[in-house]
């Protein structure tokens, strides 16, 4: 189980997390590559059931970000 | 060096100019290239893949025909290298403002660590701004003039490194005045000095010393009560002003225009953004130092202005784009195509991208896969609008950079192919993959393929979205007629359309009807006429005096105002609305106003002034109160045009009779900019300046037909009494009571009463809500010229939506099922921008509905319907679904 | 979720603006961090693959 590595949907704000994590990449800053991005128009978007079905579908976690 | 660091760090000589450069692109400096200076090298041209280096481009000279020109060259920063007492060329610790900013920044050199520029490169325990250097002095530097925005500049830099470095970084600004007359400004520094304990200390520093066999400094300063201080700093910020550059100077005479005492453009109060030769425009800095709030408002009122004289050449060199007819995608299996960008080695040195594209051809309903060197070059667009045709595409992936800045480019692609544009969806394989995973070349291939598996799955279900086009009615409304109103109306009518101007009082002219003159020495009365007769002569300009607005219905582009005129309604279709309801004079408790009629407040003074009243020169004393009503607990902002104006009424005063013993007492004076002048005249011309403080208010004493003020001399720290003749109060500015109006185009106050622009810095004459704007002492308090910019500024804008005759609404917007509606309502109680409504009449009467013009498509009342009914178009369930599911499905 | 036997923190919020690129990276790092710590998820997830 060592080398094991958790699955991540996040679902990013259009206006806001999605912006900084393109800068991110602007910026050539180095972060884990668990992460699989949604793109979301507003967290407002969000509905509990986008998680639900992340987890269902074999994600170790999800993160929503504004 | 590189520039945009200030010069902190170095930079390569093939660079990109900063990190958000549009475009992203890398340029050679020519004058550190090794191959340009000696001839050797040239390792960029044999390297670059795409032969994009070319070391024989010559700088070219073209000609222009223009009808008018806008200067917008900005200032240099003061070099204070010649100032030998601060030793900023020898201290390394002692660095400029520009230069700690750059320290600040997360994308500057450090990170946004605050460390030292010595050697221990340690993070500072302490450090002191000093302000004024490069203003304000004419012993150093001959600049006399105040450069405006480095008091906020210092006291942001000081509460910023405190939230970067701790709470433990001991902050100080040692300071002539604050002036943080901008709007929200004052309440920020109240803020600096009481919660995050940064110290302000009035005192100008003489000189700085290196504390021996350290890189410390040491400053020696003399307080308020007289008291010689020694103290040490690990590092000290010089807050440089502004100055035009000998270039600049020079560029001048050759175009002809004059400049200041402080050679920054000439321009007059009525004309702010007018050089002295016709056809010519400013803005910026160059028209007279100023923060980015009021560069923006001169940019646009300078488009406006240069773009009233060129209004019967609009739309005359344009030309159309030929519209490629759309194919009906409707009830077709999905064809997708991917494209898969190398962008050059930024994706295909991390990301196995030949392998991903083979990858993506292996994907359901894909019909076509390949990869690009650049998918944005213009071959590479137009290759994929002819493989789009060839192959029968109806959906199309691109996987590459960040769709915020390029999905428009592709989107364009596909419309140039028949595609409808939302038929589409891009992977983020650079930004959020191969820059950030550079040293995992395996996984950001895995991630690269998992992403675009995502995004195929998505655009399966994408289906062609509309645009609704709306035609946008061509009519202006101007609330308010005060000088910015008309402003704006005469700006307006110049460039061709129709404008109505809505004033509640019986004629025009606002506040300004009671001011005597500009600090530029302009007559107001006289320019107030002329402006006045300009409105009243347009036939464009329609006056509705004596009217109120009763309701407002619509959306951009098509508003239905109803007003009222004496007890009748009348209904005025718009496409824009400029909201200039302006301010009003504070009427003073305090002070003993109203118990002498020798008690002024400013505007009545300046009544006398206007009225050419003869008893003032025979007065033998006048004091001026500053910030009454400003500044205080319960109106702690300040109303930024008092000091000025109290400053040129005293020395009206003084040229009336110069024998005249006149006091202005202040707190801080805020003479911003150019308008320092006026301070030093009035210095030079024997007016008495005495601060007190906020705890320390002056007395007015009126007893037995004495008139008299009691303050502490702040020079000698004990309290004087003036005998006086005449008293001027320097009333705050109070907005005007516009609750209803607000309510009405849904636009907000703040916790002051003035209107909120869209954006502090960057939207300082637009509201959220699109075709509305605002302008004026609406906004906060301000002068004639600044008012005047403003009006003409929110024309601009205005113009600017008006002459686009028709508007789309976007396609990925909110729409309700009205069959699955259960008129709950909280889509209409959620939405921020009150775009859903009940349907009034019709066979779903009481369902909700879903205004495409007012929708933002932000999804929240999608997400908060419980009856499932709302649908996101472009964001809808089974697309994000599909991204989900697709992530489940291994590799 | 709890009640439905997930570990609440494998749902994460946060809220980053567009300019914050390091606090961006932080986030992630942190957030990829905590679910690590709880190792895969065990509930909910279909047992068995529907497409083979």
């Amino acid at each position: 189980m060592s080398d094991w590595e958790p699955k991540i949907v996040a679902f990013l704000c259009n206006w806001c997390s999605y912006g900084a994590a393109d800068l991110a990449g602007v910026g050539r800053m180095e972060y884990p590559s668990n992460i699989r991005v949604v793109r979301i128009p507003c967290t407002g978007r969000m509905d509990p059931k986008f998680f639900m079905a992340a987890l269902r579908e074999g994600a170790d976690g999800v993160w929503v970000s504004g | 060096m590189d520039p945009y660091n200030a010069g902190i760090v170095k930079r390569k000589s093939a660079y990109v100019e900063y990190p958000q450069a549009v475009p992203l692109k890398y340029c050679i400096d020519g004058d550190s290239c090794i191959f340009i200076q000696k001839g050797k090298c040239g390792a960029c041209k044999k390297l670059c893949p795409t032969g994009a280096v070319d070391f024989d481009q010559e700088a070219q000279t073209e000609i222009l025909q223009v009808g008018s020109l806008v200067l917008a060259p900005g200032f240099t920063p003061f070099d204070p290298s010649k100032f030998d007492n601060y030793q900023y060329s020898k201290l390394p610790n002692v660095v400029t403002s520009l230069e700690f900013e750059r320290i600040l920044s997360a994308s500057g050199p450090t990170m946004g660590h605050v460390t030292r520029q010595s050697k221990d490169k340690n993070e500072p325990k302490k450090i002191a701004w000093f302000q004024c250097v490069g203003s304000r002095d004419m012993n150093k530097c001959d600049h006399s003039y105040c450069s405006s925005v480095c008091c906020m500049y210092a006291i942001k830099e000081a509460v910023i490194a405190k939230e970067h470095v701790g709470d433990d970084l001991d902050c100080a600004v040692f300071f002539m005045d604050i002036r943080t007359p901008g709007k929200d400004f004052e309440r920020f520094y109240d803020n600096a000095r009481e919660k995050h304990g940064i110290r302000f200390i009035r005192s100008r520093v003489h000189s700085v010393d290196p504390v021996l066999g350290t890189d410390d400094l040491e400053i020696r300063y003399v307080t308020e009560s007289g008291e010689m201080i020694t103290e040490t700093f690990d590092m000290i910020v010089l807050s440089i002003g502004m100055e035009t550059s000998p270039e600049l100077i020079k560029l001048a005479k050759k175009l002809r225009i004059d400049l200041t005492e402080g050679n920054f453009c000439q321009t007059s109060s009525f004309e702010p953004v007018a050089t002295s030769r016709k056809g010519i425009y400013v803005c910026g800095a160059f028209q007279g130092p100023k923060d980015i709030p009021q560069s923006v408002v001169d940019s646009s009122a300078a488009a406006s202005a240069a773009g009233e004289i060129l209004s019967t050449a609009r739309n005359t060199l344009i030309q159309k784009k030929e519209v490629v007819p759309e194919v009906n995608v409707v009830n077709e299996r999905p064809r997708i195509g991917v494209f898969v960008c190398h962008c050059g080695i930024n994706i295909a040195g991390v990301v196995d991208v030949p392998a991903v594209a083979e990858y993506a051809g292996t994907l359901p309903y894909v019909e076509f896969a390949t990869d690009n060197l650049y998918s944005c070059s213009q071959d590479t667009q137009d290759s994929m609008a002819k493989i789009i045709a060839e192959k029968g595409l109806n959906r199309v992936v691109v996987a590459a950079c960040t769709p915020k800045t390029h999905e428009p480019l592709f989107q364009e692609t596909l419309i140039n192919a028949g595609l409808n544009k939302y038929l589409f969806e891009m992977a983020n394989i650079r930004n959020q993959d191969s820059w950030v995973h550079k040293n995992n070349p395996e996984l950001a291939t895995k991630k690269a393929k998992d992403l675009i598996r995502m995004a195929v799955h998505k655009v399966a279900l994408m289906a062609p979205l509309k645009e609704a086009e709306l035609e946008i009615d061509q009519t202006a409304m101007i609330v308010g007629g005060g000088i910015s109103g008309m402003a704006a109306a005469r700006n307006l009518a110049r460039q061709g359309y129709e404008t109505h101007i809505i004033e509640k009082d019986t004629r025009l002219g606002g506040q300004a009807r009671k001011i005597y003159r500009t600090a530029s020495g302009d007559s107001v009365p006289e320019k107030l006429a002329g402006l006045i007769n300009d409105i009243q002569k347009s036939k464009k300009i329609h006056v509705h005096l004596e009217t109120e607005i009763k309701q407002v219905d619509g959306f951009v582009g098509n508003f239905e105002t109803t007003l009222a005129v004496n007890g009748n309604e009348v209904i005025l279709d718009h496409g824009v609305a400029v909201m200039a309801t302006g301010a009003s004079a504070y009427q003073p408790e305090e002070y003993n106003y109203g118990k002498d009629p020798r008690i002024l407040t400013s505007l009545e003074l300046d009544r006398k002034f206007i009225e050419n009243d003869a008893a003032l020169k025979d007065l033998s004393t006048a004091v001026f109160i500053q910030c009454v009503g400003s500044r205080e607990r319960q109106r702690p902002y300040c109303s930024r045009v008092c000091c000025t104006h109290s400053v040129d009424n005293a020395l009206e005063l003084k040229q009336l009779n110069p024998e005249m013993n006149v006091f202005v007492l202040y707190r801080d004076l805020r003479t911003y900019g150019e308008r320092e002048v006026l301070y030093k005249k009035a210095r030079e011309a024997g007016v008495i300046f005495i601060r007190f403080s906020l705890e320390n208010k002056p007395e007015v004493v009126c007893e037995g037909g004495k008139l008299a003020v009691r303050v502490i001399d702040h020079v000698i720290g004990r309290p004087v009494e003036i005998e006086t003749d005449l008293i001027s109060l320097a009333t705050a500015i109070l907005p005007n009571n516009v609750g209803k109006l607000a309510n009405f185009f849904k636009v907000p106050l703040n916790e002051d009463g003035f209107f909120v622009e869209r954006h502090a810095k960057l939207g300082p004459v637009e509201f959220a809500t699109d075709g509305v704007f605002l302008c004026g002492m609406a906004h906060y308090p301000k002068p004639i010229d600044e008012s005047i910019a403003q009006g003409q500024a929110a024309a601009s804008r205005a113009v600017a939506l008006l002459a686009r005759e028709t508007i789309f609404t976007s396609g990925t917007i909110a729409e309700t099922d009205p069959i699955l509606c259960s008129e709950c309502g909280v889509c209409i109680s959620v939405c921020p921008y009150s775009a859903p409504s009940f349907t009034e009449e019709g066979p779903f009467a009481g369902r909700a509905r879903i205004n495409p013009v007012l929708c933002k498509g932000c999804g929240l009342c999608v997400a908060s319907c419980r009856s499932g009914a709302i649908h996101l178009k472009g964001f809808d369930n089974d697309q994000i679904f599909a991204q989900i599911f697709a992530l489940s499905k291994a590799v | 979720m709890e009640h439905m036997g997930i570990e609440p923190d494998r749902l994460q919020f946060s809220w980053v603006s567009s300019a914050e690129s390091t606090k961006f990276v932080k986030v992630v790092t942190e957030v990829t961090q905590a679910i690590k710590e709880l190792g895969p998820n065990q509930n909910l997830v279909k047992t068995m693959p529907e497409v083979a």
